[in-house]
C-alpha cells in the first residue's frame, strides 16, 4: 500500500503535465468531446453542422464570408480542421505569387481550403479538388456552388487520392500541375507525393504545399522531401489551426526536378 | 636584383614533387613564352589548371610521346654536364670568386631584360609572388629532375654550380627566355647549397631568405589572403626554413648549430606529442567533447562540472579511506572483540538480510562504514597511530579543502569571465556572438540556427515593447501572480516534508518492523520527488512571466535552490528531534547500564571472589542508541534512494520515453517525434542543482558516515557513464541552445553557498552536541573537540601547549581577527581600485584601436588610390610594350 504523503508529491506532476499540455486536453475536449456528444444529441455529422450554420449566417456568391462564417463557427462552436485564417493566409500569398493555372487539391473535406484557393486563382486557371467521403464532397460541392464557383473553376472528383492521381492524365487531360495542395489524410502525403512525381504531372516550378506536417504531422512525408532532393523546401511554422498553443508548420516545396 | 630573387626564393620548395610531365609541360612553355612574355597572367592561369589536372597526369606520366620528349631532354643534359665537367677539371678550384662575379653580371644582364617585368611584379606584390614562385618552380622542376640525371651520372659529387657556370657560358647565344632560365638556376643552386660550398655573401642571403620566410610564417595569419593560398605559403615557407635552417652558421659551429635546430624541433614536437598525450589522460575528454559538439557548451558544463566534482570526491575519499577507514580497519582491534564492533545479540539473526543492509542496518552498521564502530583508543597499531584525532582532522580537513578549492575556482574563474554588458549594443552583440562554435552536429547547427533566428525576433519584439510598454500593469500583476504560486508550492513541499517526518518519528517509536517498506521509506521518497518534479511546476509557472531566457533561468535556479534548501534543512530539523529523542534513550540506557554492571558484578562477587571474572560475549552487551551512526545511516539512505530515483527517473523519463517515441511512431496518428511527447531535453539547471545539493549531503554526512565520499565517488563515476549515454542516446539538443560561458561561476557561487549552510549543522552538531558514550573514537569525552586537547597535552612538550594556550587567549585571537579583517579590507579596496584602473585602461586601449582604425583607414584609402595609379601606368607600359613587338 503506497502511503498517501508519496501520492501527494505526485501532485506537482499532475499540475505540471496539466498546464503544459492544456492546449492538447482542449484541443481534446473541442475535437473529440463534444464531437460525439453533439453527434449524438443531433443525429448530424460535424460537416453538416457547420453547412447549417454557413447556410443561415454567411451571404451566398461571397467566397470572403463563407470563409468568416467558418472561422467563427471553429472558433466558437466546435472543432475541424480546415486550414484556418493564419495558415490560410500565407496560402493566399503563395498563390498570389505563383499564379497556377491548374491546381490540385487533396483533400476538400467540406470545402472551406477549395473555396479559399478558388478566390485566390488567377482568371482561367482551374483546381481540382479531391476528397474521399462521399457526404463531406456532397457538403463541399454546395459550400463551393454557395460561394459562387462553377463546374469551369473547380471540379470536386469523389475518389481516394490514390486512385485518382495515376488517372489524372488519361482521365482530366491534365499534363502538368502548377500548384498542389494536399490536407488528406497525413499517412498519405508521402505516398501521393511520389505518386505525384512518378505520373511526371510536376514540371520545374510546380508548387506543392503541406498543411499539418507537424501537427499531427507527417513525418516520413518530410523525410522523403529532405532526401530526395528534387525539391527546394521549406516550412512555414505557425500554429494548429483554431488553437494558439500546438505548434504546427506547412511545406512548400518547388519541384525542381533531377538535376 | 633582389627584388627579383627575393620573392622567387619564397617558392623555391615544391620541387621533386612533381612528374616528369610537368618537365614536358615546362619545355613547350617556354618554347611558347617568347610570344607570350606580356601575357604572363594568362600563362599563370594556364599553370593554375595544369596544377589542377596534376594528380591525373601524374598517375600516366609514363605516356609515349613525354617519353620521348624527356629522353631528348636527358641527352641534352647529359651533354651539358660532361662539357661542364671538364671546364671544371681546366679551370680548377679557384673560381668562386670568378663565379660570383659572374653571376653578378649575368644577373644584371638579366635584370635588365626582366625590368618591365619586374614593374609589374612589384607592383602586385599580392599576386606577383605567387605568380614568381610559379614561374620559379616551372623552371625549378625541370632542373630537378635535371640534377637527378647529374646525380646519376656523377655520383652526386658535382653540384648545380657548375651547371650554373656552364649555363651562363652560353647564356650569351641564348635568347632572352632562356636568361631567364640561368637566373632560376640560380634560385635552384640556393635549393640543392651545400653548405660548406657556400660563400659569405650567399650564406647571407640565404639567412635573409630564412629570415623572410619565418617573418612570413608569423605575420601570415593577419595578410588579407584568401585561405587556400595562406595555407600553400605557410607549408611552402616552414618547408623551406626546415631545410635551409640547418645550413646556416659557419665553419665548426654550423654541425653545431644544425644539431641543435633538429634537437630544438624534435623537443618541439616531444612536447606537442606530450601535450596530446596529457589531453588523452584527461578522463572523459573525448565523451565530453563529443557531447558538446551535439548538444552545444551549456550541456557540455555540466559534464565538465561533474568530472571536476568527481575529482574534489576522489581527493575526499583518499583522505577518509586512507587515514580513517584502512587504519581502523587494519590495526585497530577485529571485528568482535568489543561491544561496539558487534552486532546484538537480537539482531543477529536478520543481521545479513538484504532488507537490513540496504537499510544499512546489520553487519554494515557495525562495520567502519560509520562512526559508531570506530574505538576510543588513542593510538593503535605498531604504528602507533592515532586514531580519533586522525578522525577530527580528516573531518575538518575535507571540509578545508573545499572550501579551498570551491574558492579557488571561482577566484580562477573571476580571471576568466569577460567583461562587457549584456545591455547595450544589444543587436551587435547577437549578429556577431551568438554562434556556437562548437556545435558539430547538423541538428544542432539547425536548431542553433532556429534559435538565433527567434532571439532576434524577440529582441525585435522586446525593442518594441519597451517603446510600447502599455500593459506592464498585466506583466506586474502575472509576475506577482508567478511567484506567488511558487510560494505556494515551496510552503506545500515543505510541509508535506514536515508532516512525513513527523510521521516517520511515529513509525519509528512503534517500531520499523511494523510498518511496509513504503512507510519506512517515506521521507527519502518523498524528498526526491518532490526535488523532481517541482522544478517542471516552478518551469511551467515561470512562463507566465515573461522574462528573458536568461533571467528566467536565473529565476528557475533560484526557485529550485530555495526548493532543495527548504527540503534539506526540513530534514536537517527531522533529524535534530530525533538525535534530541536519541540522547533522552541514551541517558536512560546509560542509567540501566549501570545497574545491570553492578549487579552483574555484585552477583560475581557474591558467588565467588577468587574466581575470574565472568567473561560476557560483547553481543550481549547493553548499548545506548549512537545518534551519530544514526544521522550517518540517514545520509547514506537519503543519497542511495536519491541516486536511485536518478537513475530510474532518466531510465523511465528519458530511456523509455525514447524508445516509445521512436518506436511508436510508426503507428501512431500522429507524430510523435516533431509533436507531443517528443524526446526529452536534457535539463542543465536541474542536474546542476542535483550534483550540488548531491555534494552538501556529503559535506553534511561525511563525518558520522565515512564511507560517503566513497559512496559519492560510486555515484559520480557511474552517472558520468549513465548519463552520457542517456545524452546521446536519448535527448535532443535544447531548441534554446545557450552559450554557458560565465555560467560556472554562478555554479561555484552556489556551490559555496551550499558548502556553508551543509557545513554550518555539521560544525553544530560536533561543537554543541556530546558525542554517545558507547561508541565513535570520541566516546568519554565531554566533547568532540577535546581530542586536540588531549593531543596537545599528551604528545607534545609542555611548552607547545602553553604555547598554544595562550594563543588561543581572547586577548590573542580578537586583535588577530580583527588584523585579519583589516587585512581582508585593504585587499578587497586594491582590488576594485586595480579593477578601476583596468577599466580605464580599456578604455584608452579602445580609444587608441579608433585612433589606428581610422589611420588604417586612411593609409588604406592612399594605398587604394596608388594602386590605381600603378594599373593605370601598368596598362599604359603593357600598351607600349605590345606595340613594340608589333613593330
Amino acid at each position: 500500500m503506497v502511503s498517501p504523503a508519496i501520492a501527494l508529491a505526485f501532485i506537482p506532476l499532475l499540475l505540471t503535465l496539466l498546464i503544459r499540455y492544456r492546449y492538447y486536453f482542449v484541443l481534446f475536449y473541442r475535437a473529440i468531446l463534444v464531437r460525439i456528444w453533439k453527434d449524438c444529441v443531433t443525429g448530424l455529422s460535424r460537416e453538416e453542422r457547420a453547412y447549417q450554420y454557413v447556410l443561415t449566417t454567411a451571404t451566398p456568391g461571397d467566397p470572403d464570408s463563407i470563409l468568416d462564417a467558418f472561422d467563427v463557427w471553429c472558433n466558437k462552436v466546435e472543432f475541424i480542421s480546415n486550414i484556418g485564417p493564419k495558415k490560410g493566409k500565407i496560402l493566399d500569398r503563395m498563390l498570389m505569387e505563383q499564379g497556377p493555372l491548374t491546381v490540385l487539391e487533396l483533400g476538400a473535406h467540406c470545402g472551406y481550403s477549395t473555396v479559399r484557393i478558388a478566390r485566390a486563382l488567377p482568371l482561367g486557371a482551374r483546381l481540382y479538388s479531391v476528397e474521399m467521403d462521399q457526404r463531406n464532397a456532397a457538403i463541399a460541392e454546395k459550400i463551393v456552388r454557395l460561394a459562387g464557383f462553377d463546374d469551369d473553376t473547380v471540379e470536386l472528383i469523389v475518389n481516394p487520392s490514390d486512385e485518382v492521381i495515376p488517372r489524372l492524365r488519361s482521365d482530366y487531360g491534365l499534363d502538368r500541375l502548377d500548384f498542389v495542395f494536399m490536407d488528406h489524410w497525413k499517412k498519405s502525403y508521402c505516398p501521393d507525393l511520389q505518386m505525384l512525381e512518378g505520373s511526371g504531372l510536376l514540371g520545374k516550378g510546380s508548387m506543392i504545399v503541406a498543411d499539418n506536417v507537424l501537427f499531427p504531422g507527417a513525418p516520413k512525408f518530410l523525410r522523403h522531401i529532405r532526401k530526395s532532393g528534387l525539391y527546394e523546401w521549406k516550412i512555414h511554422r505557425a500554429t494548429l489551426e483554431y488553437s494558439k498553443g500546438i505548434r504546427d508548420g506547412m511545406a512548400e516545396l518547388v519541384y525542381q526536378g533531377i538535376k | 636584383m633582389f627584388i627579383l630573387t627575393l620573392p622567387l626564393n619564397k617558392h623555391s620548395v615544391h620541387v621533386f614533387t612533381t612528374g616528369v610531365e610537368e618537365e614536358v609541360s615546362t619545355l613547350q612553355e617556354e618554347s611558347e613564352r617568347g610570344g607570350h612574355r606580356g601575357k604572363r597572367r594568362d600563362s599563370d592561369r594556364e599553370r593554375k589548371r595544369r596544377r589542377k589536372g596534376r594528380g591525373k597526369v601524374a598517375s600516366k606520366d609514363s605516356g609515349e610521346g613525354e617519353e620521348e620528349l624527356q629522353r631528348r631532354l636527358e641527352k641534352r643534359e647529359r651533354a651539358r654536364r660532361k662539357r661542364a665537367k671538364k671546364e671544371q677539371e681546366v679551370q680548377g678550384r679557384e673560381r668562386n670568386e670568378e663565379e660570383q662575379a659572374e653571376m653578378t653580371s649575368g644577373k644584371r644582364a638579366n635584370t635588365r631584360k626582366n625590368i618591365k617585368n619586374d614593374k609589374t611584379r612589384k607592383m602586385e606584390e599580392g599576386e606577383g609572388e605567387g605568380e614568381a614562385g610559379e614561374r620559379n618552380t616551372k623552371r625549378k622542376k625541370k632542373h630537378g629532375s635535371a640534377k637527378n640525371d647529374g646525380k646519376e651520372e656523377d655520383g652526386g659529387e658535382h653540384t648545380v654550380k657548375e651547371k650554373v657556370q656552364e649555363v651562363k657560358k652560353k647564356k650569351h647565344e641564348k635568347t632572352s627566355e632562356e636568361a631567364n632560365e640561368a637566373a632560376a638556376e640560380e634560385d635552384t643552386q640556393e635549393e640543392e647549397v651545400r653548405p660548406e660550398s657556400l660563400s659569405p655573401e650567399e650564406l647571407e642571403k640565404l639567412k635573409e631568405a630564412v629570415d623572410e620566410r619565418k617573418k612570413l610564417i608569423q605575420s601570415l595569419r593577419g595578410k588579407p589572403w584568401p585561405m587556400k593560398k595562406k595555407l600553400v605559403t605557410l607549408r611552402e615557407s616552414q618547408e623551406f626554413v626546415e631545410k635551409y635552417e640547418g645550413a646556416l652558421g659557419k665553419g665548426k659551429g654550423r654541425k653545431l648549430y644544425a644539431y641543435k635546430v633538429m634537437m630544438t624541433k624534435k623537443w618541439m614536437k616531444f612536447q606537442r606529442d606530450f601535450e596530446n598525450f596529457k589531453t588523452a589522460c584527461i578522463p572523459w575528454e573525448m565523451k565530453i567533447k563529443e557531447i558538446e559538439s551535439h548538444f552545444g557548451s551549456s550541456v557540455a558544463s555540466y559534464f565538465i562540472f561533474l568530472r571536476w566534482m568527481y575529482g574534489i570526491n576522489l581527493i575526499l575519499f583518499g583522505l577518509t579511506f586512507g587515514l580513517v577507514m584502512v587504519p581502523e580497519a587494519l590495526m585497530g582491534r577485529p571485528y568482535g572483540s568489543i561491544p561496539r564492533k558487534t552486532v546484538p545479540r537480537a539482531e543477529e539473526t536478520s543481521a545479513m538480510d538484504f532488507a537490513v543492509l540496504w537499510d544499512c542496518g546489520g553487519y554494515a552498521q557495525y562495520s567502519v562504514l560509520f562512526y559508531g564502530f570506530y574505538n576510543n583508543q588513542r593510538a593503535v597499531g605498531w604504528l602507533k597511530f592515532r586514531m580519533p584525532l586522525s578522525y577530527f582532522l580528516v573531518g575538518v580537513g575535507t571540509v578545508a579543502y573545499s572550501y579551498m578549492v570551491v574558492i579557488r575556482t571561482m577566484a580562477r574563474n573571476a580571471n576568466e569571465s569577460g567583461v562587457g554588458d549584456d545591455n547595450s549594443f544589444n543587436f551587435s552583440w547577437k549578429m556577431f556572438t551568438s554562434w556556437d562554435y562548437l556545435i558539430g552536429n547538423p541538428e544542432t547547427a539547425d536548431n542553433k540556427f532556429a534559435s538565433i533566428t527567434t532571439s532576434f525576433k524577440e529582441a525585435i519584439l522586446e525593442e518594441q515593447e519597451s517603446r510600447k510598454d502599455d500593459n506592464i500593469h498585466l506583466t506586474r500583476f502575472l509576475r506577482v501572480l508567478a511567484n506567488f504560486l511558487v510560494l505556494c508550492c515551496l510552503a506545500g513541499s515543505g510541509y508535506l516534508i514536515y508532516f512525513v517526518v513527523r510521521r516517520s518519528q511515529k513509525f519509528a517509536l512503534d517500531g520499523l518492523e511494523n510498518h511496509t517498506w513504503w512507510e519506512r521509506n517515506e521521507v527519502n521518497m518523498v524528498m526526491s520527488l518532490l526535488g523532481m518534479f517541482c522544478p517542471m511546476l516552478f518551469d511551467v509557472i515561470s512562463a507566465l512571466e515573461n522574462y528573458h531566457p536568461r533571467v528566467a533561468l536565473q529565476w528557475q535556479l533560484g526557485r529550485i535552490f530555495a526548493l532543495f534548501l527548504g527540503n534539506l534543512y526540513t530534514f536537517i530539523i527531522a533529524l535534530m528531534d530525533e538525535i534530541n529523542l536519541k540522547r533522552e534513550e541514551e541517558k536512560i540506557i546509560k542509567f540501566n547500564i549501570t545497574m545491570w554492571e553492578t549487579s552483574l558484578y555484585n552477583g560475581t562477587v557474591s558467588e565467588n571472589s577468587t574466581a575470574p571474572p565472568v567473561t560476557i560475549q560483547p553481543a550481549d552487551v547493553p548499548r545506548g542508541p549512537c545518534w551519530e551512526t544514526m544521522v550517518g545511516q540517514e545520509f547514506v539512505r537519503l543519497i542511495i534512494s536519491d541516486t536511485m530515483t536518478t537513475y530510474i527517473m532518466l531510465l523511465i523519463g528519458d530511456f523509455l520515453r525514447a524508445v516509445l517515441v521512436r518506436f511508436l511512431n510508426y503507428c501512431w496518428c500522429w507524430d510523435l517525434e516533431a509533436g507531443f511527447p517528443s524526446y526529452s531535453e536534457f535539463d542543465v539547471s536541474g542536474n546542476v542543482l542535483g550534483l550540488i545539493f548531491n555534494q552538501g549531503m556529503i559535506w553534511m554526512g561525511a563525518f558520522y558516515a565515512p564511507c560517503l565520499p566513497a559512496l559519492n565517488v560510486l555515484r559520480l563515476h557511474v552517472s558520468m557513464y549513465l548519463q552520457c549515454w542517456a545524452v546521446m542516446c536519448c535527448n535532443v539538443p535544447q531548441e534554446r541552445v545557450f552559450k554557458a560561458s560565465g555560467s560556472n561561476n554562478f555554479y561555484m557561487a552556489m556551490l559555496l553557498v551550499i558548502l556553508f549552510l551543509s557545513t554550518l549543522p555539521a560544525i553544530y552538531t560536533i561543537v554543541t552536541i556530546p558525542p554517545s558514550f558507547d561508541c565513535g573514537p570520541f566516546s568519554g569525552k565531554k566533547r568532540m573537540f577535546d581530542v586536540i586537547q588531549e593531543t596537545l597535552e599528551s604528545d607534545f612538550p609542555a611548552w607547545f601547549s602553553k604555547v598554544f594556550s595562550y594563543a588561543s587567549n581572547p586577548g590573542l585571537v580578537l586583535p588577530f581577527i580583527l588584523l585579519m579583517v583589516l587585512a581582508i579590507y585593504y585587499l578587497q579596496s586594491t582590488s576594485k581600485s586595480y579593477k578601476e584602473a583596468n577599466v580605464e585602461l580599456k578604455k584608452k586601449l579602445h580609444a587608441q584601436n579608433e585612433e589606428n582604425k581610422k589611420k588604417n583607414k586612411r593609409a588604406a584609402l592612399k594605398a587604394q588610390m596608388d594602386l590605381e595609379e600603378a594599373r593605370t601606368a601598368q596598362g599604359a607600359a603593357q600598351q607600349q610594350e605590345s606595340e613594340t613587338f608589333q613593330f
